[in-house]
């Protein structure tokens, strides 16, 4: 019976690292985007006011998602269910690097605005 | 089989895989594997970039929790930016007419796997000596580290990272061969 549950353990940690529990995939915003020099001071306000809400909302996420990832690496060291919840955690990274993303592209964008004598 | 020798066996081979994929102790990465060597049959970079370039800031990196997962610091990611450069001939002895400043957005990890795929995203944002923006990047980097490359898991992912990362740097060096410096 033992060795059944043994076995069976065995086949769900082999599976869960055939399937990988890879990482979600993530696109971040590119800094240059094509049509970028023709965009008009207030397009570039709109993107900017835009971006950083986004980004703040990136922020958030990726903090609770921070804290669930600590909650599963408790719970993960449970025996046996441990290892499906620790399975679970989330270490794409994806709103920490959508936030910086968009960081790094209000930079240029107001480097563009800068350019085009645009009001701050 | 009987039920005792089915216990034992899957007991240890239970014990095997789970800690083959889950333990150990995670270390940084090494920033002599992240930097990228020059081939004799690579295209060459634009005259003006030679010997003119060096590597500003480095943000974005995280240091390596040993209970937790590899990662990559700064400081790692410096070293191997700088030594590709100087590979490249491209790094500058004196002043520099082309710094680059480097904001590692993060990477996105698995949690476990046999086949690891560990994908970079870097910005590279290289300005010119008069401070304007001459080629800003977004790269994303996947590399895969299988089971043949390492074992233990740890390992496995901190190749991946180490991969990941060579892979950027010779994606950001492939821009660089196609850019136009003024």
């Amino acid at each position: 019976m033992f060795g059944r549950f043994y076995l069976t353990g065995l086949l769900v940690v082999s599976a869960l690292g055939l399937c990988g529990c890879a990482a979600r995939e993530v696109v971040p915003v590119a800094m240059v985007q094509s049509g970028d020099e023709q965009l008009g001071c207030d397009a570039l306000k709109q993107q900017i006011a835009d971006n950083s809400a986004a980004e703040q909302g990136y922020e958030a996420k990726d903090k609770e998602v921070e804290r669930q990832n600590v909650a599963k690496g408790i719970g993960s060291a449970i025996p046996y269910a441990g290892i499906l919840i620790g399975a679970t955690t989330d270490l794409s990274n994806s709103e920490q690097v959508k936030a910086r993303a968009l960081a790094d592209r209000n930079e240029h964008l107001a480097y563009l605005a800068k350019q085009k004598g645009c009001a701050p | 089989m009987n039920n005792t020798k089915a216990w034992t066996i899957g007991k240890f081979a239970f014990v095997a895989v789970a800690l083959a994929l889950l333990s150990g102790c995670a270390t940084a990465a090494n920033p002599g594997a992240m930097t990228v060597m020059a081939q004799a049959a690579d295209q060459p970079f634009p005259a003006k970039l030679q010997h003119a370039m060096c590597v500003r800031t480095v943000s974005g990196g995280e240091e390596t929790n040993p209970l937790w997962t590899s990662k990559v610091d700064n400081n790692g990611f410096k070293t191997a930016l700088d030594g590709s450069l100087s590979g490249a001939g491209l790094l500058s002895s004196g002043s520099c007419a082309y710094p680059i400043d480097v904001n590692l957005l993060g990477l996105s990890q698995p949690i476990m796997g046999f086949d690891m795929t560990v994908t970079s995203h870097v910005n590279y944002k290289v300005y010119d000596s008069s401070g304007q923006p001459f080629l800003l990047s977004t790269i994303d980097a996947p590399y895969t580290a299988k089971m043949g490359d390492a074992f233990v898991g740890v390992e496995r992912l901190r190749l991946a990272n180490e991969g990941s990362i060579r892979e950027s740097i010779q994606m950001f060096f492939d821009k660089l061969r196609a850019s136009q410096p003024k």
